[in-house]
């Protein structure tokens, strides 16, 4: 895979911002780490003098090693055709950052999901009601920390799986092996 | 409200109740000339509960043609036969899906559509789908695969007119004979608030199904319900909290 | 007893109510509901309420292995499954550093192509049955059959493929395939005239759909709006022409474009669309014969796959829009994470809710369907 460069325009309008780092990534995508109380003006930044308009999503990645929250604005500039990837880290504990909703309004979506699957506030965004998760109470379900498998066991019956070929060749002495590892209970 | 047993009210008579003698060998006969009739003219309720619905217009239009032998679409629960649950059941549709089948008129049918019915299939260790659909409603048959085909979808509507011509597509029944067990179930998934406006109970009694398992323990927090929603419900009682994750 | 969504409502104006429409409803598309405030049969606010579609996705793609992830993959979006399983792959690949044979970029736009066909026939038949037109809707799924039929041949399956690996395809193409798809691509072509007579010609359409559900272009570019609908609003936006992947670069094309931003000017871009991917596919019909090679790449053991640390982002032009796949590695034999972006979980929600204020009532199903929103790509 080829390392393309820094693409020029891009270098011109961050240069300025302090402590950002940029790595160029595959196709045409960049990839920008930015600390967080930068975010939002980089985002407005690329906006008003390179025209990335389209946000096309905002990632959450959970770090339990570290004990932080990585999210990902992806916006993509009609006139450059480019995506740009601005990653910020923030800490799990309290969880919370800024919304970019009155930059991207497709943000508002995004912030709702995050909140919802990984708990994550967001100050200033519009709508943080529950959307998917209405009939859940657990914790937020995409954390680490949170065993899908376990909770299955506890709540959910799997069918008897006994048929008739399976009886003959357990009154041999064989059968399904119940304990090996991923067995269903 | 703790020093207080809550009064459960007389139930209306919702129902004519229906005599021992009208059961006998003329109403059976009867029984089965009506379900040879209606075997050959079911409505499948229009509810796309999952992805297996991507193969159900193939099934009812032109190329596979389910209406030739008599199965159609239906828009409303009222007036539905079939429900036919095609692939998975998130928690929040298995709800929905529970108070459609509530409102169906008996006899009605329950179909399995796919492998995410009968075990949880693909999804077996997502939190959000429901494993096995015939602890929470009784099904007459099941198709598996992911996805089945037409002609699937078709075997299993002409196995189901064989066994409802033959008299033997009886889960609906059990619904009402083991009522207990399904609420109980239902319970376990959504809370003891669970209830929905469907009296069950009523209705086996007059389709003369009550059985050892239509009341029991779980029916008793039911009635709880019953009584505090038609008197001054208390500060602490749940039913808004039940609204509150229900609607967003 | 109380209903179960019961809830009281304090003090309306007698003049207002509301409805919860679906998610047992024919007019919604999936398994979706929508709650509307009506004044009248005007529409005063709407919400959408999604979910009923959730499986938990990105949760247990995090517990399955790299390959075990293809089967899962196609199932996210089920009318149009191939730029699923495509996108993924591609990300895996750049995570990987994996190089796709030629053969199997070409395999794989063949794919992609009669996947956009198929969702658009099947958007088109269900559209025209939101306004009544129930003939259209018939028309559309025995067509789609037909390309059904040929996935089937080549995949083995009708709707789920799991056809697309990462490092190429699975299989090569079964002989005489390239054939039986010419005729039915002929088929189509020569059924087009038809469906114009039926559909874009008629009064109905003409009264329902002109000016229903219309979004300018800068309410679009601010929603987020992407692919048909926002081409419908006369932007040429593509990405299989704006940020290029497989062999898109090498065909020829247009971007089919309209300016009203309605119901029926974005029933017309897809409908140049389709004719589009013809063109598409006639090419790949004339050049994959000359393309020789192998259809995948040498795997690594694919049960014990380290795919190496990084991140990858791959996006697609779908039927619906831009389909991105974000997929993080920590280097392990299982995803540390995967998120999609649905096209849909902007269009089914937040364009939704916009368009649907100040809608009648009878337009919700038909607003739903124009903008081909695809309720299992927004639960996921």
């Amino acid at each position: 895979m080829k390392q393309a460069q820094v693409p020029a325009v891009l270098e011109s309008v961050l240069h300025e911002i302090p402590g950002i780092q940029i790595t160029p990534k595959e196709g045409s995508r960049v990839r920008v780490d930015v600390a967080p109380g930068a975010l939002p003006a980089i985002l407005e930044l690329l906006k008003g003098q390179l025209g990335f308009m389209h946000l096309s999503a905002i990632s959450c990645i959970d770090w339990p090693q570290t004990d932080e929250f990585e999210l990902v604005y992806t916006v993509w500039s009609h006139e450059q055709k480019m995506t740009v990837s601005a990653h910020v880290t923030i800490p799990r504990d309290p969880g919370e950052y800024v919304s970019v909703y009155d930059i991207h309004t497709p943000a508002g979506f995004f912030e709702r999901d995050i909140h919802e699957m990984f708990g994550v506030r967001f100050d200033g965004s519009p709508n943080l009601r529950k959307f998917i998760l209405t009939s859940w109470n657990g914790p937020p379900p995409m954390l680490k920390s949170f065993d899908t498998l376990a909770y299955v066991e506890e709540t959910f019956q799997w069918v008897d799986y006994r048929p008739e070929w399976l009886r003959d060749i357990e009154a041999k002495g064989g059968g399904i092996d119940s304990e090996g590892e991923g067995a269903p209970s | 409200m703790s020093d207080t047993t809550p009064v459960i009210p007389d139930q209306p008579e919702v129902c004519r109740t229906v005599d021992a003698e009208e059961r006998g060998v003329w109403r059976r006969v009867m029984d089965r000339f009506a379900d040879h009739c209606r075997a050959r003219s079911l409505f499948v309720l229009h509810y796309c509960t999952g992805c297996g619905a991507i193969e159900l217009p193939p099934t009812i239009t032109s190329r596979f043609d389910m209406e030739r032998v008599g199965v159609s679409p239906m828009v409303t629960p009222r007036q539905a036969d079939i429900l036919l649950i095609t692939g998975y059941l998130s928690v929040k549709t298995l709800k929905r899906v529970i108070l459609s089948y509530e409102q169906m008129q008996s006899p009605k049918y329950v179909l399995g559509f796919g492998s995410c019915t009968i075990n949880g299939g693909m999804y077996w260790n997502s939190y959000a789908t429901v494993k096995r659909l015939d602890q929470y409603i009784p099904a007459d048959g099941f198709i598996a695969g992911c996805m089945p085909r037409p002609e699937a979808v078709q075997q299993v509507f002409l196995d189901l007119m064989k066994k409802i011509d033959a008299g033997q597509a009886n889960a609906w029944q059990d619904y009402y004979l083991n009522y207990d067990r399904y609420l109980g179930n239902q319970m376990a998934l959504f809370g003891e608030e669970w209830h929905t406006p469907v009296d069950v109970i009523a209705e086996a009694e007059h389709y003369g199904y009550v059985g050892d398992g239509t009341r029991g323990r779980f029916t008793e927090i039911l009635d709880r319900h019953a009584a505090y929603a038609l008197r001054d419900a208390p500060e602490d009682y749940p039913e808004r909290g039940a609204n509150e994750r229900l609607l967003p | 007893m109380r209903p179960q969504n019961y809830r009281p409502v304090a003090h309306p104006p007698s003049h207002e109510y509301e409805l919860y429409f679906g998610p047992n409803h024919p007019g919604i598309e999936g398994n979706y509901a929508i709650r509307v405030r009506l004044k009248g049969d005007v529409i005063q606010e709407a919400i959408a309420d999604g979910g009923y579609l959730h499986r938990g996705f990105e949760k247990i793609m995090e517990s399955r292995l790299w390959i075990q992830n293809v089967a899962l993959v196609p199932r996210i979006c089920v009318p149009d499954p191939v730029p699923m399983e495509d996108s993924y792959a591609r990300s895996v690949e750049a995570l990987g550093g994996l190089e796709v044979p030629e053969r199997a970029q070409w395999i794989r736009v063949l794919m992609l192509e009669v996947s956009r066909i198929c969702a658009h026939l099947f958007t088109f038949g269900g559209n025209a049955a939101t306004i009544g037109l129930y003939t259209n809707m018939f028309w559309g799924v025995s067509m789609r059959d037909l390309f059904l039929d040929i996935f089937e041949e080549i995949t083995g399956a009708r709707i789920y493929h799991m056809y697309i690996t990462p490092g190429g395809v699975r299989r090569d193409l079964p002989p005489g395939i390239l054939d039986k798809l010419s005729a039915v691509i002929d088929e189509l072509e020569r059924r087009a005239p038809e469906f114009d007579d039926l559909f874009f010609d008629s009064t109905v359409v003409m009264n329902r759909a002109a000016g229903c559900g219309t979004m300018t272009q800068e309410q679009a570019l601010s929603w987020g709006v992407t692919g048909p609908n926002l081409r419908a609003c006369g932007l040429p936006f593509d990405l299989r022409r704006d940020d290029p992947y497989l062999v898109y670069p090498e065909l020829d094309f247009d971007i089919p474009t309209e300016t009203a931003g309605d119901a029926l000017a974005r029933m017309r871009v897809r409908k140049a669309e389709v004719q589009q991917s013809i063109r598409i596919l006639r090419q790949v019909i004339a050049r994959l014969p000359s393309v020789k090679g192998p259809i995948r790449c040498p795997l690594p053991n694919p049960l014990a796959w380290n795919v190496p640390a990084g991140e990858a982002y791959a996006r697609a032009e779908s039927s619906k829009g831009e389909l991105g796949f974000f997929v993080v590695s920590n280097g392990g034999d299982k995803p540390w994470r995967v998120h999609v972006r649905g096209p849909s979980q902007m269009h089914a929600v937040q364009v939704l809710e916009n368009l649907l204020t100040g809608a009648r009532i009878e337009d919700i199903a038909q607003i739903m369907f124009s903008l081909d929103a695809c309720p299992p790509e927004v639960d996921r």
